[in-house]
Formats: C-alpha cells, structure tokens, sequence
C-alpha cells in the first residue's frame, strides 16, 4: 500500500484509512500507533494470537469505542465521534449476534426497517441476499431451527442486505467444525469477490487468512508486524513473530562472525555458514551479534546417506528422530546439534530412511535461510 | 441415583417428612372444601349465596381484581426503569440488588408502618406539601385506594425486578451492538431488541405481582383501612372476628377461582405478545 495507493482511494466507497491509532485502558494499552491503509474492495485480514489487538481494531472502526490517539477515515470521511448507527460499516460477530424473537427474514430485513424503505423493495432486497447467501426459501424460519452454518449466512445476509462500504467480520467461523469452516470460507471469498465490498476480517488461524485474504495485516501485543498478501507473508517474514505465527519454522541459534561484502558468516551449533547479507531481517548484523536463523521446512531436505551432498546446498549432520506420513506429505524429524529441525517432502510413498537414531544428512540452501536478530527473539518468545 | 445403584428401601424413608407436609397440607384443603360446601348437616351452597348474592360483596371482589391488575402493572412498569440500571451496572449488579432486596429483611408490619408515617394526614408528605404551601387540607393518602396501591406496589416490587433482570440477563452479548450497526438508534433498540426479549420476565413479574396482591391481608388492613374492603381482609374478619369458618372457606375458594381467571388471562395475553418468542428466550 503505496502513498500513490492511498491517494487514490482516499475517496471511494469501501477505503478504510487508519493513521498511527494508539487505544489504551487505563494503563494497559492494547493498540500503539497502528496505521494500515485498506483500498475498496480488498478482503483484508487482521491476523494474531488472541490479545493483539485485532479484535479492538476491528471495533474501533466500527465506532463502539474511540482511539485514544489517532484517526480513522472510511471512504475519506474522518469518522472521529461519527456514532455507530451513521458509519457506512455492517459486522458480522464471533457470537453471530441474531435476534432469537424474529424469524430468518425479520433478521434480514431489520436494518431496512430502520432505514424506512417500502415494503416492496425490502421484500426484494431480501429475498435477493438470502438467495446470494444460499437461504433462499429459509425466510420463515425461526433462528433456533437453523444449523450453525445457515445462521453464519443469515448474520452475513443481515449485515448485506444493507450495501455497507466495509463488512466487518470478527472471527465468525470460529465456533464451526474443519468441513463446514472450509466450505463457508470458500463462501465468504466468493460473496465478497461477487459484490466487491471492502472485507476486514479478524481471526487467529493463520490457514484461514492465507485462504481468503488479498492483503493480511499480522499483528501481535498491540502491533502491525507486516503487511502483505498471503505470498508475502510466508515467503518474506520481516520478524522472528511473523516466521513463527505464519506456518511453520525451523529455528537455530547463531552468532555473527563476520559481516561485510555483502556476506554474512555466522556460527551455530551444528558449525559455520555463509549467508546472503540480505538474509537478514529487520537489523544490520555486525560481527558479535546474536541471532536466530530460520527456515522453513519444505527447504530442508533430509537424505540417508550422511554424505550426501547437492549443487549449491550446505550440508549439516544430523541424526533422524521420526517419519510421519501425513497424506501427501511426509514429515520427518532430524536432530541437529541436538536440536529439532522439521522437514517437509512432498509424495509419501518414497522409501523411508531407517530407524529412530541413523545418522542422516540435512541440506539447505543457503539464501533461503532467515536471520533475525535475537533480542526480537526474546520479545516475540 | 447419581450412584447408579437402585434405591434401598430404607431410602424411602427419607421421603416421609415431605409425606407427612403434603398429608397436613391436602387434609387442609379437603376441610377447607368441606367447610365452604357444608351447612344443615350436609352437602349445601347457602355460604356461596351469602357471598354472591350481596352486591357489596361482588364490588369487594371487583375492586380487589382491579387493584391486583393496577399493582401489577405499575410495580412492573416501575421495576423496569431499575432492572435496566441493574442490568447495566455489572460490576455493582449484586450490591445493587441487596439494596432492591433489603426491604424484605425488614418484617411487613414495620415497613408498612413505615409508610404511615409517610402518608398519613400528619405525615411526611402532607407535612411537607402543607409547608410549601401547595396545599392547605392534608389530602387522603391511606386508608383508601392510593394508600393500598403504594403500599403494595412497595412490597411487591422486588418481584419484578428480580424477574425483568433474570430476562434482560438471558439477552446474549452484542445484539445491542448488531442493532446499532444495522443503523438502530439507541432508543430502536430498546423498543425493537431489549424490551422485547425481557417481556418473558415482565410477564412473570405481572402474574406473580397479581396473585400476591389478590390474597393480601396486612397491607391493605393497615394502609386500606377497614372500611376499603379487600377479599384478604374479609377472609380475616370471618376468621378473626366472626369466626364463620365456613364463609370464610368459600370466599377462600371463590378468591382461588377469580385469581385463576386472572391468571388464565394473563397467560393467554402473554402467549399472544410472546407468539414471536423463541422457547430459549423465554425464562
């Protein structure tokens, strides 16, 4: 998100502008100085562990509390004391928040209600969005006769049914089971591609975000860690917290021995490495420093034979712990430096190397390593 | 038995106080029956006539049913202005309720001695409205109609509180917040959303209030007055003063017949406000 970005959008229907919002209670401060620039028609993730500060977020744009410092505009208008009810803003909620003593089509129809349009067109217009989320002919239906999935449609219907510029969504697939999650993941991405309304959805489950988000925001202790698309994300996490919450990681502490043409060489228990200087992540490493390196594990490959070697890889010994086949990959455990390290290959079927306890080889390339400064480590931890 | 065994026999033991209790208590209603049906030796209505035939007695009855009704409906309306602040006050919601309940701690006869001194013609009120100058002749506020309603209005009031907060409490997290993001107003939710779901509880509360008020005794003895007959307090002086046992088993069962009337009206009312009504959000 570009300044050229932001200026573009600042007007349209559906651009949410956050500039350095800080939300403390009492002491405790829950958000410090977040600013994230959402353009129309994104479907935006707030993703972090539960604590971080997405959920507040999330209801400081939707009004139910204000910034302690900061500004939020949505479609350029500053909404600074703009109450609620007058936001261009639906929400879907974690409980899903329907009103148990009105049938399905009362629920949908509630806020045309409120807005006093003509019977006619509210039948419409209702009938409309319950067939987009797939309730057409559930009108009559009360709340407590619907499953949970068909209750999650009618809350996003509800909230639909009324064109917001922005739906906010706070982890309202939370309470569902793996299947129906999916399926309503799958739903969700396509509704939001289908009417291109502005989406800014919280959730913890770093999978649900990489599925159905064009941008993720992470966040962790009332900070935006990174902003970038799912892609971004994982390949190019600028900290020790981000490698760590999104997917998996392999981590391996190391000293810097020497820094400098752009080279870095550093010392870890299982022996010395040279790494691109660019792998470094969010510090200038000098010789001294302490780090951790990280890799993910589909970039590790394990073999049987403690001598092997491939072009353009280093090798590290190490001994194997387990095999896990799970599906279509499997998943081996080596011990390096009496450390775990995880490997992910791909086509289970290949013949598996040996007991718990042969010695084996681990190979990786060397710019796909990480290094990241480890007091980040001790912060993030 | 949570044990899984069966019960031994001599388990049932346990049961015979709670045998002997509902013994003592049909053996009353049996001779309260006998009593209200007897007369010249055997089976006979006479102290029915006596009752239904006197106009005086017939408007005894009108009034009572009509004061019920009155009480029921202004504790309830009153209670909900509280119930709503108890609702809202999370942190102080169970002292709060101490102070709603702590009249009961105090006997009836005292509170309602209480509010003698409030209402009385050298009372607290007309004292203070005499020195304002608003009035120059204390007005009548008991032993008549007012006195009994606000005396009674006071005692049952904790009642309804009690039951519109157990509703307001089953209201779940965040409609409020739904209502106001679908464009709703504050006082839209409250008309649309929360009053709605506590009606369950104001119901409750307007039932429970009717029948307490139908069979009262020491309050409108003591704020009513004894000309401002109550069914209550006709019970009583049968009782007490004419010791007619058996009129005052049949105005016992005709006050049981009118207060189930009552109570069938009430609930045929609310079955028809609450059609709406989800079974989980009734109380």
């Amino acid at each position: 998100m570009s300044e050229r970005d932001t200026e573009t959008h600042a007007g349209a229907a559906g651009a949410v502008d956050i500039r350095g919002v800080s939300k403390h209670y009492g002491d405790v401060g829950v958000l410090r100085d977040v600013s994230v620039c959402v353009p129309p028609g994104t479907f935006l993730t707030l993703l972090g562990p539960s604590g971080c500060g997405k959920t507040t977020l999330l209801r400081l744009i939707a009004g139910f509390t204000e910034p302690s410092s900061g500004a939020i505009a949505i479609d350029g208008r500053d909404v600074a004391g703009v109450p609620t009810q007058n936001r261009p803003i639906g929400m879907v909620f974690q409980n899903l928040a329907l009103f148990p003593h009105y049938s399905v089509a009362q629920n949908v129809a509630y806020g045309l209600k409120l807005r006093r349009i003509p019977a006619g067109e509210t039948a419409r217009r209702v009938e409309r969005f319950m067939d987009l989320v797939g309730l057409a002919g559930y009108g009559e239906r009360r709340i407590s006769q619907l499953s949970g999935g068909q209750k999650q449609r009618v809350a996003l219907a509800r909230s639909l049914v009324l064109e917001p510029s922005i739906l906010l969504l706070d982890e309202p697939l939370s309470a569902l089971d793996q299947q129906l999650r999916r399926q309503l993941q799958f739903a969700l991405k396509d509704i939001q591609r289908k009417l291109g309304t502005t989406f800014v959805f919280v959730t913890h489950d770093q999978e649900e975000a990489t599925l159905m988000s064009d941008v993720i925001v992470v966040m962790n202790a009332g900070r935006i860690q990174q902003v970038g698309s799912p892609g971004e994300i994982y390949q190019n996490p600028q900290n020790l917290f981000v490698s760590r919450f999104v997917g998996e990681i392999n981590e391996m502490p190391c000293e810097v021995v020497r820094a400098g043409g752009g080279e870095l060489e550093v010392r870890t228990p299982a022996g010395g490495l040279t790494l691109p200087a660019a792998a470094a992540r969010g510090f200038a490493p000098a010789a001294g420093a302490a780090g951790v390196l990280c890799i993910r594990p589909e970039q590790l490959h394990v073999r049987a034979d403690a001598a092997a070697r491939l072009p353009g890889m280093v090798s590290m010994p190490g001994s194997l712990v387990e095999e896990l086949d799970l599906g279509p990959v499997r998943r081996t455990t080596v011990a390096v430096a009496g450390r775990h390290l995880r490997s992910l290959t791909v086509g289970g079927e290949a013949a598996r190397m040996g007991r718990a306890g042969a010695p084996c080889a681990v190979l990786l390339r060397p710019q796909d390593l990480r290094l990241y400064e480890s007091a980040d480590a001790r912060q993030a931890g | 038995m949570y044990s899984g065994e069966r019960p031994r026999s001599v388990h049932y033991l346990l049961l015979l106080p709670v045998l002997a209790l509902l013994g003592l208590f049909l053996a009353s209603v049996a001779l309260l029956f006998s009593n209200a049906f007897s007369g010249g030796g055997g089976f006979s209505l006479q102290y029915f006539q006596q009752i239904l035939d006197r106009t005086d007695y017939q408007i005894v009855f009108l009034r009572t049913f009509v004061a019920s009704v009155a009480i029921a409906v202004i504790a309830t309306v009153l209670s909900y202005p509280v119930a709503m602040l108890l609702w809202r006050a999370d942190r102080w919601r169970n002292l709060l309720l101490i102070v709603v309940l702590i009249p009961w701690l105090v006997s009836l006869v005292i509170r309602t001695y209480g509010w003698i001194v409030l209402l009385g013609p050298k009372g607290v009120i007309n004292g203070m409205l005499q020195w304002l100058g608003l009035l120059d002749q204390p007005v009548r506020l008991m032993f008549n109609d007012t006195g009994l309603v606000i005396g009674l209005v006071h005692v049952l009031m904790p009642f309804a509180v009690i039951s519109i907060l157990s509703s307001l409490l089953t209201i779940e997290d965040n409609l409020e917040e739904a209502s106001r993001v679908l464009g709703a107003r504050p006082w839209q939710t409250l008309t649309r959303i929360v009053l709605p779901l506590s009606l369950p509880g104001a119901f409750t509360a307007l039932i429970v209030i009717f029948l307490a008020s139908m069979g009262a005794i020491v309050t409108p003895i003591l704020l009513g007055g004894v000309s401002q007959k109550f069914v209550g307090t006709q019970i009583y002086q049968e009782v007490m003063y004419a010791f007619n046992m058996n009129k005052a088993a049949a105005w016992a069962l005709c006050l049981l017949v009118v207060s189930l009337l009552g109570l069938l009206a009430l609930k045929a009312i609310e079955r028809r406000v609450l059609r709406n009504h989800e079974q989980g959000a009734r109380t």
